[in-house]
């Protein structure tokens, strides 16, 4: 099975270049979605497009937002032949030693979608965790799924699950609105424990974004 | 007699027309846009002016007073504006979307 590796990015020269180093010994394709960086980003994963085969880099001009760098990522993979896709933050909050375990579940040809569920013990901050909390218990009343952790960016699709989930959202809603999809097309899941690491508190979906979701949900119910 | 609200919204009548005319002379809307914005300030300078003119029509929706009639109007206006351009925006937003990651995929850097 021929699995990428899909980076969306977005100012994060601190962290990408960690983090494609440690993807390194998985020798998985990988394709890094530069979504309007302003700072020396791209600059970073150039200089490693030097030393490593199979990186791809593809530049949105402007910031799109994380679900559209997402998508465009998916479209570049299943047109070059891939089988299966597994998305990673580029702020090095996921390990990748995580990795195996997505291409285990994918490659067992039982579940079309692999959820990463965080452990709460690893740092995850309280009003993140008790989000998440009530947004698997939301999503799982209105779409009949429960996944432990909504919003966790590290997840692996098959080529046929993103054919069915193909998603609108552009923004961090974009984990959600998979959930939603995944709970109404009915697609195989499972969901694998994963490590994560917090570097900046004010990065990611904030507040105000997770009541940006809520109103996404509701719509959601109605139109996916 | 003319009291200080009709003066206030005369003020911002007058300031709307000016702002069309601007746009139109820097070729950001047309000749239809222009003269429809003309005729609805047209209309509002005339009803703040001469108020009682909507008498009739706020009996025949049975709104006590002409001021509550014309908040009436405004609010159904601003609302019916407000949802074109939301529309339009989606629009764009969907269009930029697609044209920036079109353009992505078509040029790839290895």
């Amino acid at each position: 099975m021929k699995i990428f590796i899909i980076i969306p990015l977005h100012n994060e020269e601190k962290y990408v270049g960690s983090v494609l180093d440690s993807l390194t010994k998985y020798k998985l394709p990988i394709i890094v979605v530069d979504d309007g960086s302003t700072d020396n980003s791209q600059l970073s994963i150039i200089n490693f497009q030097k030393r490593q085969k199979d990186i791809f880099l593809l530049i949105h001009k402007i910031n799109l937002g994380k679900g559209a760098a997402m998508k465009t990522g998916a479209d570049y993979a299943f047109a070059h032949g891939a089988d299966a896709i597994i998305f990673m933050d580029s702020d090095g909050q996921h390990e990748a030693k995580d990795l195996p375990k997505f291409v285990e579940a994918l490659e067992s040809k039982k579940y079309n979608v692999v959820f990463g569920t965080r452990n709460s013990s690893y740092g995850v901050p309280l009003v993140r965790f008790l989000g998440n909390k009530f947004a698997s218990i939301l999503m799982n009343m209105m779409f009949r799924i429960f996944v432990t952790d909504v919003l966790c960016g590290f997840r692996g699709l098959t080529k046929n699950a993103y054919e069915k989930l193909r998603w609108n959202s552009t923004g961090y809603g974009v984990e959600t609105e998979i959930v939603a999809r995944v709970g109404k097309t009915g697609l195989s899941h499972c969901e694998v424990p994963v490590g994560t690491v917090y570097h900046e508190k004010l990065k990611g979906v904030t507040i105000l974004d997770a009541f940006g979701i809520l109103g996404q949900v509701i719509t959601w119910k109605f139109t996916i | 007699m003319i009291i200080g609200l009709q003066i206030i919204a005369l003020l911002f009548a007058f300031s709307m027309v000016y702002f069309a005319v601007l746009h139109y002379k820097r070729r950001e809307i047309n000749g239809t846009e222009i003269t429809s914005w003309l005729i609805m300030w047209t209309l509002a300078i005339v009803v703040i002016i001469f108020p009682e003119l909507l008498r009739t029509f706020a009996k025949t929706f049975l709104v006590t007073r002409v001021f509550d009639l014309m908040v009436i109007g405004g609010f159904i206006l601003v609302i019916s504006i407000t949802s074109v351009a939301y529309i339009r925006t989606k629009k764009l937003e969907k269009k930029l979307e697609e044209l920036v990651r079109k353009e992505a995929l078509n040029k790839k850097k290895k």
